[in-house]
């Protein structure tokens, strides 16, 4: 049956041009959608890496402080020993710029062996920074007050660095060159990934610098994690206090908020992408139908010469629909062959799971498309009367 | 004629109503998108309060060092001395608006925090662009040579910071623990106009990182308005000259900046670099993917049209024995197309109505408010041409193609 | 009125060849009412369309009112059919979008005339045919015979010198057929209009001026 119909199909397969590229564009379409729609959910499965609650950014200007470097440690110091004395306030630490969620990049290079990587986001911790996120460390350990002195610098990575550079392999202790392989560095643990730029990006490669004394003057950011009963009331004493403190211009964000705002950045766009998308499929489905409404009406006849000579009303229905459906394989063919480019060249760097994943789940999404579009022609026509259909020529 | 056309056109459109519904359904909604598009374009590109001289203005905003051999880039917005020291030197330039890009501030108001971003201001900002004030007066030369702790408030401000209080000006806002002293209140400034929307407005000499530093880069940004449309093409050569002269700060051996229109400087933001402005790239990318998103709707109704001319075979063979040439039925047909072009056009025009009230209402970017003016709709109308046409071509010659014979077969 | 030089018509497809009409010389005068007859395949239908300029001949010369139209363009076809025939089909063809009188008119939207005058011209045209009360109706609403008398109207509301009909009353009963048959043969006899008509029914070949038999294409008897 298969076979025949095939053949019967091969044979128009002309007339059914604009039908054929309408599934093809159809199916570009849906690949597209999919694929967004699987990477960020395989990154939003993926674990937060850190608790962002009750974490509060201060950033401020730090023009006016005194550029001696004795003086402005003495002045780090008293301040953070004032904020950690404030009863609403858990943990403080200084960081560098790019803390997670805010807007800020910087990267960097590393060599092992020769072999560089890039794009590793660096962070400038200060010594409580794990304390203020909560962050786990799953080998070695964290910053201590003896890697201030130590002969090669001593850092951290993240998990996806390590698997990069070691594979299943240990990490703790191994010398890495930095970015122009000058200068070794030891590592001395490994934390888990930190979604740093939303819920639905990858967390990339990390690692982590001790904020030590030298970087004071160029310190512009401090993260507070608040007790629950930190208000707007004690925000602003503690920004009046910042400002007394900074005699110059200070922000207080909440990292609940800034996280909003990423994600926010990622959803809208997505939104409107999937709006669109669901419009112009809503669209080619109103149009296959009447497509396919009109063809099974062209063929009254045949269809009554299908009845006359034993084919059942439901082996009608089960034609069309067929016919229907390979039809779509024909396109969906040619539709897989261009998608599959997308995970054989990596094509922006997507694990090819992501591509793979994305084009079964559009390839499933034409066929039922195809089908309900076909169902319901399908059965008026196994409701055509042989003796009519055939009388009408 | 025409009038036969048309109620031939209504007849077969009520014949089917269903294949009717789905063309108006799919010509109406990419119509809607095309024109709320179009209606945002218009928005962002067209001079928009308060930069109302946009015709007379060249933009400078970003700062670029390039070192070519090793491939570095540093860019950042530009320092006031680079306008006061070199740009102010340019004859072609009637007046400069320098301002610093927003930069957020807290004020705590009744247990509340609200946001305040503030900008710096020189005296002739207030005499290129065009802020309407509901309130007071801009800070003037006096003002700024006394480093005054003055500000111009936005009327969003001014309700999240004063409440319902009438009178506002002589009164003080704190921001950053320092205290201005209100002289004005301006009109909200939609956010798609980036880097002239702002909550608090201070003369730069109350800032407190130093202006004068003899450095290329720094906070801000300028308009430079010239003395009329024509001028400006000399401002932006004499821009380009001077430019030569300025000196290039060591690691690197280029620098960049660049007074561009308005599009340009958009486009060199987006996609561009200090030595290339990125519009054809912007263009193009836009370009492509209109015509994409149109291609799907397209092909349907190809499809739809087709189907429909088939089953007028009968109806089409009679036309032809009792005279009508080829030519004459494609002619007809097309007409038939633009008229459910059109009319899906005006369903469009009424959804997009009411998409542009339900996108202004939901506030989507900041004080943005979208309307529906005569550009948008000449823009509409040539797409719905331009649809009418493509999505009727190919079906009608298939149609002029019909064997009269075969068509006129007893059924 | 209308001459046929050796017409001969071949259907190619990939690896056959038909031949359809083998070598047909006629001769229609002008005011003659002309059968045609044949069994089932012998290519009066084929013939027809020739003589109605809605298909080519593989070989051979048509002159119509002395003029040479083997070589017209598609266009000058189109204006010439226009103006000088008039066709009358099996299944009527009407199209049922639209009413009666706009069916009649047409013929005439092809022309340079004002919508006055179609109208003027269609009714009277209906009026000949007996069907002045039924203007406003569409086709849907109208009996075998009635449509058929829709499509006489159409064909002759140009004034046509030749009409060409295709088995005008295969698809109705005798009593209809009848009717149908007096109205051509009044159309002829009163309007001088040329008439060719191919047909199943000996009875309505009978009531005509001459009859032309075929067989395979080429004329017998």
């Amino acid at each position: 049956m298969f076979r025949h119909l095939f053949k019967l199909i091969w044979n128009k397969r002309k007339q059914n041009f604009l039908f054929l590229s309408e599934i093809l564009v159809s199916f570009m379409v849906i690949f597209a959608v999919f694929s967004f729609l699987t990477f960020y959910y395989q990154n939003y499965s993926k674990p937060l890496g850190f608790a962002y609650k009750k974490v509060w950014s201060i950033s401020y200007d730090n023009g006016l402080l005194t550029k001696n470097r004795d003086s402005l440690t003495i002045f780090y110091d008293n301040l953070y020993k004032s904020l950690k004395a404030m009863p609403q306030i858990e943990e403080v630490s200084y960081s560098g710029s790019n803390f997670p969620y805010a807007n800020s990049i910087m990267t960097t290079g590393l060599h092992l062996n020769g072999k560089r990587f890039g794009y590793v986001n660096s962070y400038v911790v200060g010594a409580d920074y794990k304390k203020v996120w909560n962050i786990t460390l799953v080998a070695g350990r964290w910053f201590s007050p003896e890697d201030a002195v130590t002969k090669n610098k001593n850092f951290i990575i993240n998990e996806t660095l390590k698997k990069q550079m070691f594979g299943n392999g240990d990490a703790i202790g191994k010398l890495i060159g930095d970015y122009d392989d000058k200068e070794k560095m030891k590592i001395i643990g490994v934390v888990q990934d930190i979604k740093a730029n939303g819920d639905f990006w990858p967390a990339g490669n990390a690692m982590f610098t001790r904020l030590d004394t030298g970087y004071f003057r160029n310190n512009s950011h401090i993260l507070v994690k608040v007790r629950d009963g930190a208000d707007a009331t004690f925000e602003s004493q503690l920004y009046k206090f910042m400002t007394n403190t900074m005699k110059n211009s200070v922000e207080i964000q909440h990292l609940s908020e800034m996280r909003e705002a990423k994600n926010e950045d990622t959803i809208i766009p997505m939104v409107i992408f999937i709006i669109i998308a669901s419009f112009l499929i809503i669209n080619v489905a109103l149009g296959l139908f009447g497509v396919l409404w009109y063809n099974i009406n062209k063929r009254r006849s045949e269809i009554g010469l299908r009845r006359a000579i034993g084919a059942s009303g439901s082996s009608v229905s089960f034609q069309l629909v067929t016919e229907a459906m390979i039809l779509a394989t024909m396109s969906l063919m040619v539709g897989c062959f261009f998608a599959i480019q997308f995970p054989l060249l990596s094509v922006f760097n997507i694990p090819a799971s992501v591509y793979i994943v994305a084009m079964l789940l559009s390839v499933l999404f034409i066929y039922l498309l195809v089908f309900a579009c076909s169902l319901y022609p399908g059965k008026q026509a196994a409701g055509i009367h042989p003796a009519i259909a055939l009388h009408e020529e | 004629m025409l009038k036969n056309y048309f109620k031939i056109a209504i007849a077969v459109l009520k014949r089917r109503k269903f294949f009717t519904f789905i063309s108006l359904f799919g010509i109406s909604f990419t119509l809607t998108i095309l024109m709320v598009t179009t209606a945002f374009m218009d928005k962002v590109l067209s001079p928009d309060y308060p930069d109302l001289k946009r015709e007379r203005s060249l933009y400078v905003s970003s700062m670029e060092y390039k070192n070519t051999k090793e491939g570095w880039i540093n860019r950042s917005d530009v320092s006031f001395y680079f306008f006061s020291h070199y740009v102010s030197t340019l004859k072609n330039v009637d007046k400069m608006a320098i301002s610093s890009n927003p930069k957020a501030s807290n004020a705590y108001v009744n247990n509340k925090k609200i946001v305040i971003a503030y900008k710096y201001t020189n005296a002739d900002y207030w005499n290129v662009l065009e802020y309407r004030f509901l309130a007071g007066k801009p800070f003037s030369q006096k003002e700024i040579d006394n480093a005054d702790k003055v500000a111009v408030i936005s009327e969003e401000t001014r309700k999240a910071y004063f409440g319902d209080a009438s009178n506002v000006i002589g009164q003080y806002i704190s921001a950053d623990n320092i205290n201005y002293r209100v002289i004005g209140v301006v009109a909200n400034v939609s956010k798609t106009v980036n880097s002239l929307s702002g909550d608090m407005y201070l003369p730069y000499t109350v800032s407190t990182s130093d202006y004068n530093k003899p450095d290329l880069m720094g906070p801000y940004n300028a308009v430079l308005l010239a003395k009329s449309k024509a001028d400006v093409p000399k401002m932006q050569k004499e821009f380009q000259q001077m430019m030569r002269r300025v000196p290039i700060p060591k690691d690197f051996d280029r620098v960049y900046s660049n007074a561009d229109p308005f599009f340009s400087a958009m486009t060199r933001r987006i996609a561009g670099d200090g030595a290339n402005n990125g519009k054809t790239r912007v263009v193009t990318i836009l370009s492509i993917f209109v015509l994409l998103f149109l291609l799907l709707p397209t092909i349907n109704l190809v499809n739809i049209n087709v189907t429909r001319i088939m089953e007028r075979s009968s109806e089409i063979g009679v036309r032809k024995a009792f005279g009508a040439s080829s030519k004459t039925l494609v002619y007809q047909f097309i007409v038939e197309n633009m008229i459910l072009t059109f009319l899906g056009g005006i369903i469009g025009i009424i959804l997009s109505l009411l998409a542009i009230y339900l996108i202004n209402g939901a506030n989507v970017i900041s004080n943005m408010r979208l309307t529906m003016n005569l550009t948008v709709l000449f823009y509409s109308f040539i797409a719905c041409v331009f649809f009418g046409l493509i999505s009727g071509v190919y079906p009608a010659w298939r149609m002029s193609k019909l064997n009269v014979v075969k068509a006129l077969k007893a059924q | 009125m209308i001459r046929l030089q050796n017409i001969e018509k071949v259907y190619r497809t990939d690896t056959v060849e038909t031949l359809a009409i083998n070598g047909i010389n006629l001769d229609i005068a002008k005011g003659e009412f002309l059968s045609i007859m044949g069994p089932s395949g012998c290519g009066k239908s084929t013939l027809l369309n020739i003589i109605g300029l809605l298909d080519e001949p593989s070989k051979g010369n048509i002159q119509i009112d002395s003029q040479d139209i083997s070589s017209y363009s598609d266009q000058k076809l189109a204006k010439f059919r226009n103006e000088k025939l008039g066709f009358i089909f099996q299944s009527y063809h009407l199209i049922n979008d639209l009413q009666v009188l706009d069916n009649v008119e047409l013929p005439l939207l092809y022309r340079n005339s004002s919508a006055k005058e179609r109208k003027r011209l269609a009714t009277e045209a209906l009026e000949k045919v007996g069907l002045s009360n039924r203007l406003k109706h569409f086709p849907t609403q109208l009996s075998g015979g009635q449509r058929q008398r829709v499509a006489i109207a159409r064909a002759i509301v140009g004034n046509p010198q030749i009409i060409l009909a295709d088995e005008p009353t295969g698809n109705l009963d005798s009593a209809m057929g009848n009717e149908i048959m007096d109205i051509l043969i009044n159309l002829n006899q009163n309007e001088g209009t040329t008439i060719v008509m191919v047909t199943h029914d000996e009875n309505m070949a009978h009531k005509t001026h001459r009859l032309v038999r075929l067989f395979d294409g080429s004329q017998v008897q």
